[in-house]
């Protein structure tokens, strides 16, 4: 390629970037321009209100309390562990500035680097815990580092802390100005990826696992992958606020670490809004006139205001949490566009991309046992491409099961699953889906409620993405905006064959039952299978909605998917089956043909 | 538009205008900030807190005029929490307010001094005794007046090795208890024999039986113990609830009123504690002291220990505070010798001056001894009914008179 024709592609790119970010442009974005520009300018305008060391510091903690925000807002994973990825980059850094040459950048990085090794074990750990155990386990780990601190003096520099020699940041004397312009700087690049990784596939992916695990794993979504991701961005981003902050400090301070620190984060990103990019530092601010009011509190009863701040920090938590999660960003903007309607999306019309490939499924001989109990015994059947199969019998005969022996929810004692040619034993159900095989969970409950119809079905959408990965979505590379497209014109399709294209901008809370139930087969369809699996999705649905289902099954078949459904609604099975097959006590049972059910 | 700029330009001005100071009358103001554990340690915070506080008091009531020119101490108390990183925040704050000094218990000087020292703001350790926190040669702007880890090692080691006693060495693992581990090692190299045991005490541990059957043991006759105050009392309740009545040495920590609550239910545990610590009288008797108490006393009250004794209550000396009270007092010495506040002028003065400190002591420093508190200052005291006083078994302390502690 000549390099005017990589000038001109470039260009090219830029200028889409341009149109794309001018596109997306809102009222909260001039918000967060103007929250950065006010922020830049704080120290000239306060004057000595405020010390500029003491704004220094709350800068770094809303870098650190922003980095947060990517495991808490994006994957609502409570970690108390970012007290100690932010200690663990200061002390890092600490060495490295006083046993090398290194510029002070450098060192900073290095920090973050390997606060974001032990952000990747800490995830790694509790990948698959639910919060509960995740938040005790992250609290473990952050007295671990504070009491190995306090144990290892030749680490720590005990009772004195380890001294940090100053040296020039970018070229400049580190004054606290200084530092604090590039915390500021920092923290906005941090809120501008925490948006931008939001929106992609990775913060979708992540509010879907937090939502529902079990709809969001049916979906594919590597939900063990991406949490790690969350907690090693996180620590990344809490160890370099420690590297530069200790630079500010100019000591390593052991004391400074400690639970505390990560209870005070998390309180900011809870209060400030944990998923916004704003949240976090408005959480912070929330967090400083906490200690001015704890300092007032102090003086009137004559006692330090240390013993008033965690406690008003609490009440502050518990009021929060009580009053169902009102966090103070996300109540602005839903106070702002309470006056100003956000216009609504035109109807997109869209053509459903063909099944990557028409295959059919062979199960041959699946065995379930659960202890003496067979809840399938020895199940084989086909599923050709532009059929419907239907999966009839009563509760408790193993329909369910089969299902979750295909999708490998639930692994098999013997028998095999394949797929065209290809063998799925041993597959995850990640892996299934991106092969073709996606199934539906049979619960109404079973959905994204805090995610719009559209995102329910980008969430399916993103499993056929190549360039959907977190960095490529914080840089927004052109291939990650033509992706963006692309998934969108397959989401939007998908949502046409269900029925919900017009209500793409809706919170999926707000759909009927049968509503949900035809998302869900939205959201499977847009991981453009050759096989679907559906699990009674007519379960209370009224006539009306019924026909809907019927025609979006035949509408699938035309489509050239393999469907199974498991129905309990004879007539809907009647009207769109081509195979029947009825378990009895896990055993297919020989049945009359379909037209005589 | 322009009117709208005009208006946030003459804002940011009125702002900006808000937080300037420049009025001569605040030049006239010796600013001296007091950096200590209030939270975490208000005993000791407080004590160096209030001995300041007193010193300032009666140079005001004095008056310092140099030049024409009066001035008026101030004392501001900042909370360092013995954190080094709150230490330099602490420092920072005291160099905007241009604080002629800051007298601290010590925490977080090896990273605070060179901001202070950029500024030539002296900076002075009223309570902690580590080696290297002080070195008039790297460090021209820290003093120190307390007992300096040194010198309770070697008047320890002084005072037990000629008694032939096989002592167990118990260091808590704390910073104090780690920094008297070194200097008792550096004490007793040359008489390793004495040394029956060297035991690290856990901090957090509830019962220190383990370690304290540990130095039985090793066939100890003494225990000496380097540690907080809580861990020397449970250190204490450990060997005296086992029914061993080995006599037991320390360091200040012993004087500390925390160790006499906890054993306040065996008030026998406590007979014959026997600590080290710098002296409150000197060789011009104990009135110099009993005017500075009485001082002290009459500004701030007693310290009550939270015990009795002879059916009285038991007060804790403010020995501590005459080291903070000493300093300014060192201070505003050095404000009439260098003939107003030119930081560099009153650091060099600083190395000239002296005072009468509280204990009648001649306290001063000089550029190659910025130590306030000799060695040779240091005594011994035991307890006897929730009271000390010193020790008649020593040549200095037998010296020194009986300091009532009862009111």
């Amino acid at each position: 390629m000549s390099t005017q024709t990589a000038a001109v592609r470039t260009g090219t790119a830029l200028r889409e970037a341009v149109a794309t970010a001018r596109r997306s442009w809102t009222d909260t974005a001039t918000a967060g321009g103007a929250a950065f520009a006010l922020a830049a300018v704080a120290p000239f305008v306060l004057g000595g209100l405020i010390a500029e060391d003491t704004l220094a510091s709350g800068a770094y903690l809303a870098l650190a309390a922003t980095g947060l925000g990517l495991c808490v807002g994006l994957g609502g994973v409570p970690s108390l562990a970012q007290g100690a990825f932010v200690g663990t980059g200061a002390f890092v850094a600490a060495h490295v500035l006083r046993h090398t040459q290194l510029p002070a950048e450098l060192c900073a990085l290095i920090g973050a680097v390997a606060a974001a090794a032990l952000g990747t074990a800490a995830g790694f750990a509790v990948r698959s815990l639910d919060s509960v155990r995740v938040a005790v386990g992250t609290w473990l780990l952050t007295w671990l580092v504070a009491l190995g601190l306090g144990a290892l003096p030749w680490l720590s520099g005990g009772g004195q802390g380890l001294v940090v020699p100053t040296r020039r940041l970018f070229g400049l004397n580190p004054t606290p100005l200084v530092h604090y312009e590039l915390a500021v700087i920092l923290t906005g690049l941090c809120a501008l990826a925490l948006l931008a990784l939001r929106r992609g596939p990775f913060g979708l992916d992540l509010a879907a696992a937090a939502q529902h695990r079990g709809a969001a794993a049916a979906l594919g979504v590597p939900m063990e992958r991406l949490r790690v991701g969350a907690f090693a961005a996180s620590a990344f981003v809490g160890g370099l606020a420690g590297g530069l902050a200790v630079q500010l400090e100019i000591v390593a301070d052991p004391t400074a670490y400690g639970p505390l620190l990560s209870f005070e984060l998390l309180v900011a990103v809870l209060v400030g809004g944990a998923a916004a990019a704003l949240g976090p530092g408005v959480g912070v601010i929330v967090l400083g006139l906490i200690a001015l009011a704890a300092r007032a509190l102090g003086a009137l009863a004559g006692v330090s205001a240390s013993r008033f701040q965690p406690m008003l920090e609490a009440l502050l938590l518990l009021a929060v949490l009580t009053t169902g999660g009102n966090a103070i960003v996300p109540g602005a903007i839903r106070a702002v566009r309470r006056f100003r309607r956000v216009p609504a999306r035109p109807a997109a019309r869209a053509v459903m991309p063909a099944p990557k490939r028409r295959e059919h499924l062979r199960a041959e001989g699946l065995v379930k046992r659960f202890g003496p109990v067979s809840a399938v015994d020895g199940v084989s059947f086909e599923l050709h491409p532009g059929t419907v199969t239907a999966l009839i019998g009563r509760n408790g005969s193993g329909k369910t099961t089969v299902l979750r022996l295909l999708s490998g929810t639930l692994p098999a004692d013997a028998g095999a699953v394949r797929l065209g040619q290809h063998e799925l034993a041993g597959l995850t159900p990640a892996e299934r889906v991106h092969a073709g095989l996606v199934r539906t969970l049979q619960s109404r409950r079973a959905f994204f409620s805090e995610l719009t119809v559209l995102e329910h079905a980008l969430v399916g959408a993103n499993r056929t993405r190549r360039y959907g990965g977190a960095v490529r979505t914080v840089v927004s590379t052109p291939l990650h905006r033509a992706e963006n497209r692309l998934a969108e014109t397959r989401a939007v399709a998908a949502l046409e064959t269900v029925g919900l294209a017009a209500d793409a901008d809706r919170q999926a809370g707000e759909l009927t039952g049968s509503g949900r139930e035809r998302l869900m087969i939205a959201a499977a369809l847009a991981t453009n299978p050759a096989v679907l699996l559906i699990d009674e999705a007519s379960a209370g649905a009224a006539p009306e909605e019924l026909e809907l289902l019927k025609t979006i099954f035949i509408d699938l078949k035309n489509q050239g998917l393999a469907v199974l459904l498991v129905e309990h609604n004879l007539g809907l099975v009647r009207a769109v089956t081509d195979q029947v097959l009825e378990l009895e006590l896990g055993r297919v049972v020989p049945h009359k043909p379909n037209s005589r059910l | 538009m322009r009117a709208t700029a005009t208006v946030l330009v003459a804002l940011s001005l009125v702002a900006a205008g808000c937080g300037h100071r420049s009025s001569a009358a605040e030049e006239r103001t010796i600013l001296i900030v007091v950096d200590a554990p209030f939270s975490q340690s208000p005993y000791i915070g407080n004590t160096i807190g209030n001995g300041a506080q007193l010193a300032a008091d009666q140079l005001n009531a004095q008056g310092i005029s140099v030049g024409g020119a009066h001035y008026r101490v101030r004392i501001l108390r900042l909370d360092n929490a013995l954190s080094p990183s709150r230490a330099v925040a602490d420092t920072r704050r005291a160099l905007r307010e241009h604080a002629a000094a800051i007298v601290t218990d010590g925490t977080g000087v090896d990273a605070s001094w060179r901001l202070a020292n950029a500024q030539h703001v002296p900076l002075a350790i009223t309570y902690q005794g580590g080696l290297g926190l002080v070195n008039p040669q790297t460090r021209p702007n820290v003093f120190r007046i307390a007992p300096t880890d040194h010198g309770l090692a070697f008047r320890l080691a002084e005072y037990l090795v000629p008694k032939r006693l096989k002592i167990a060495m118990l260091t808590d693992d704390s910073d104090y208890g780690q920094a008297g581990k070194t200097a008792l090692t550096d004490a007793f190299r040359t008489v390793p024999k004495s040394i029956s045991a060297r035991i690290t005490l856990p901090s957090t541990a509830s019962d220190l039986a383990p370690q304290v059957l540990e130095a039985r043991r090793s066939g100890a006759t003494a225990l000496l113990v380097w540690a907080r105050a809580a861990v020397l009392a449970k250190t204490i309740v450990a060997a005296r609830s086992a029914g061993w009545g080995v006599p037991v040495y320390t360091t200040p920590a012993g004087e500390d009123p925390f160790v006499r609550q906890q054993l306040a239910d065996h008030r026998s545990w406590v007979n014959g504690l026997t600590f080290a610590s710098g002296r409150m009288t000197a060789e011009l008797g104990p009135a110099p002291w009993a005017t500075f108490e009485a001082a002290y006393e009459a500004a701030f009250g007693t310290t009550n220990v939270g015990v009795k004794s002879g059916g009285r209550p038991v007060i804790a000396p403010p020995d501590y505070a005459m080291y903070s009270y000493d300093f300014v007092n060192l201070l505003g010495a050095a404000v009439r010798s260098a003939s107003g506040t030119d930081p560099p002028k009153v650091l060099a003065a600083l190395n000239q001056v002296s005072t009468h400190g509280a204990n009648g002591d001649e306290r001063g420093f000089n550029e190659r001894n910025h130590e306030g508190v000799v060695d040779d200052d240091v005594y011994f005291a035991r307890f006897r009914d929730m009271v000390f006083r010193p020790v008649r078994d020593d040549p200095l302390s037998s010296t020194l008179p009986v300091i009532n502690q009862v009111r």
